[in-house]
């Protein structure tokens, strides 16, 4: 069966689905921030920037994959 | 003697490859943020073009903390459009007026605060213009135009993001641990020439003060840098509050009455060991032992007072536009908000606005010749990406130029052109149309700069008056506003020297003078009252009471007799309690003693 995203409505506006995955992502990053600091995180790769970046692509893939 | 050598870098007609990298991540961001907003069929591609524009600084953490706060920015002014027009709707002029109003206020907040944080006070502004006035007669579409433009800012920012990843910006973390360290090194030589009383001494002070404070902005972008950002960040504010409290230590270390004071040597070795241990934890991304706020001075007067006349600038233009009763002026009118908006949040406002009257025809002859005789009808969108380079490049090339007219110039021109051309798909290739956007453009630059001539922005004269007002009260009232530690509040007057320095004030001697006075005094004040906590619950209790009486009434005949007092008390030992607190009694009087006199020259004058 095809996986159907749901549509956010906010006061009879529709949002695409891809926004609110978007928005979700970026509170994830946000609070795992301070746990990626512990575990040093920036320290294990010579390009933390371009690790932080796929985390957050992984994290997107994997919200849209799982809800 | 020691023998250093300056390395070259490498340069390419003229500019470093740093400037090079750069202009040509700010080429692929444009042309990426086109292609997806061309592939996604948003309303506004320009809107996305331009957040690129915005977001070009030469550093990833700079351009993620625009970009949130631009994002955030957008929010707000979006719903303010919605609410202006939803009150006032079918009133022309209500509209108008509660734009100015709305505007002033930002321009206000925007005074208030520094960094992208009054940017994104202008842009709240701004936005209104953009949305509000410029659907002023279909007033059903503001909220569609006000969606059509967060999305094409958003896929601005993710644009830039990644380019700016992959593509290995540099990181401002590294330069800025590199900076506070050359500055504590440099704060460690004024140490060493302020013992020795070598002349200059207070221009070094200044130099070095203005340095610090001027960090302050940046030490806030490096939070979105990495995981560790937000601690390196409170490690560097840390730092830069301590290196302030360092700077003054060593100028009372230097002065002539205290020197050889074991008191206040040692006062400025414990400072340096402090910033010493906040750079350490800043390059080992370490909580610091202390986190400090780095509060800014805010001068509510000179706010208003820019508020004020930046609503009427927009009055101004608004009725200029009623009165002639040209169709589509609401978009020249969105143009005057935008040049004033960012106007204000530079040091010269008028000048911004000649500048950007100045860009706007050479703008609009390169844009001409880009979109009529190089593009000429193309539609492909490779052949756009490849046209474009040239014009963004040179553009972004130039902002990074130290001459000020050429990076003013490359700055105007880059957002003109991406304006003017308003790229889109299919491109229409109208030239009524770009006629007419290079018309409104002009208009709008000469008749915010008519404006401006005509009431003109807030003088450097009465910014540096009020501020220097601001120190003498706050001198006079004395106390800790919001709980502020003495080295908080020793920050938050250098920050207002810092802006008394923006204001031309190096050139006001006098006036200058009675600033570092007022500073001194506050600084020996706070230390003084710390150190006077010490003594409360102790059988010398009675005796700090009548200190801080003395220091109230600025009775230093009795703030020396306490000192002495304090003395014979004192345990034999010379690093006693008593003894540093005798210590600092005394150096208050002199520095207060000193100040008196500054402030009777000032009165004879």
């Amino acid at each position: 069966m095809a996986h159907t995203f749901p549509e956010l409505v906010i006061g009879g506006v529709l949002l695409a689905p891809f926004v609110s995955y978007l928005v979700m992502a970026l509170i994830v990053i946000i609070v795992l921030r301070p746990l990626l600091h512990v575990v040093g995180f920036a320290k294990i790769f010579s390009h933390a920037s371009v690790a932080e970046l796929s985390l957050c692509v992984a994290i997107l893939g994997l919200l849209m994959l799982l809800f | 003697m020691v023998a250093t050598t300056v390395e070259q870098p490498f340069t390419i007609a003229k500019f470093p490859l740093s400037s090079w990298g750069f202009a040509i991540r700010v080429w692929l961001a444009i042309v990426l943020a086109l292609f997806v907003s061309f592939w996604l069929q948003l309303e506004s591609p320009t809107t996305a073009a331009l957040t690129i524009f915005v977001l070009a600084e030469p550093t990833r953490g700079q351009a993620l903390e625009k970009a949130g706060f631009r994002l955030l920015a957008t929010v707000i002014g979006v719903t303010a459009s919605i609410a202006i027009t939803g009150l006032v709707s079918q009133a022309r002029d209500l509209i108008l007026a509660a734009f100015a109003v709305w505007f002033g206020v930002c321009i206000f907040a925007a005074k208030l605060l520094d960094g992208y944080r009054a940017y994104a006070a202008v842009l709240s502004g701004y936005t209104v213009g953009f949305i509000a006035t410029q659907q002023i007669d279909n007033p059903q579409h503001v909220f569609e135009s006000g969606m059509a433009r967060g999305a094409a800012i958003a896929v601005g920012i993710v644009s830039i993001a990644v380019v700016n990843t992959l593509i290995f910006a540099p990181d401002r973390q590294s330069r800025l641990v590199a900076q506070l360290a050359a500055i504590h090194r440099r704060v460690r030589e004024y140490a060493r020439s302020a013992f020795c009383r070598e002349a200059g001494n207070s221009t070094a002070f200044m130099a070095l003060l203005g340095e610090i404070v001027a960090l302050r902005p940046e030490i806030a972008s490096i939070v979105p840098e990495t995981s560790s950002g937000a601690v390196r960040s409170a490690a560097a504010r840390s730092a830069a509050v301590a290196l302030v409290a360092q700077l003054q230590a060593a100028r009372t270390n230097g002065d002539p009455e205290s020197k050889g004071s074991a008191w206040s040597a040692g006062e400025w070795l414990r400072r340096d060991h402090e910033v010493s241990e906040d750079l350490l934890a800043m390059r080992s991304a370490r909580w610091p032992l202390r986190v400090w706020r780095a509060p800014l001075h805010r001068s509510y007067r000179a706010a208003a007072e820019s508020g004020v006349r930046a609503a009427t600038w927009f009055a101004i233009a608004s009725t200029f536009y009623v009165w002639a009763g040209w169709p589509a002026a609401g978009v020249s009118l969105s143009f005057v908000a935008l040049i004033a908006a960012l106007g204000t949040i530079t040091p010269n406002p008028r000048a911004f606005t000649a500048i950007a009257l100045i860009g706007a025809p050479i703008a609009i002859v390169l844009t001409g010749i880009l979109e009529f005789i190089i593009l000429d009808g193309a539609d492909a969108f490779p052949l756009l990406a490849i046209a474009l380079a040239p014009f963004t490049v040179g553009s972004a090339l130039l902002m990074t130029s130290k001459n000020l007219l050429w990076s003013s110039l490359g700055r105007v021109n880059l957002p003109y052109t991406l304006l003017i051309l308003a790229p889109g798909n299919p491109q229409t290739y109208n030239p009524q149309a770009f006629l007419t956007t290079s018309l409104f453009i002009i208009v709008a630059a000469a008749l915010l700069l008519a404006a401006q001539m005509l009431i003109p922005p807030v003088s450097d004269d009465k910014r540096r008056m009020w501020l220097l007002a601001e120190a003498r009260r706050e001198l006079q009232k004395g106390g800790r506003p919001n709980g502020e530690t003495p080295e908080e509040a020793t920050f938050r007057d250098a920050s207002r020297i810092g802006q008394f320095l923006t204001a031309g004030g190096a050139q006001d001697s006098r006036a200058l003078a009675e600033m570092l006075s007022c500073f001194d005094q506050s600084a020996i004040l706070r230390l003084c009252d710390a150190k006077l906590i010490q003594l409360t619950g102790g059988p010398l209790a009675p005796l700090a009471g009548e200190a801080r009486e003395a220091i109230v009434k600025r009775d230093t005949a009795t703030l020396r007799a306490i000192a002495h007092r304090l003395r014979e008390q004192a345990p034999q030992r010379k690093d006693s309690i008593e003894a540093d607190i005798a210590a600092c009694l005394v150096l208050t009087s002199n520095i207060v003693d000193r100040g008196g006199s500054v402030d009777s020259f000032r009165k004879a004058a």
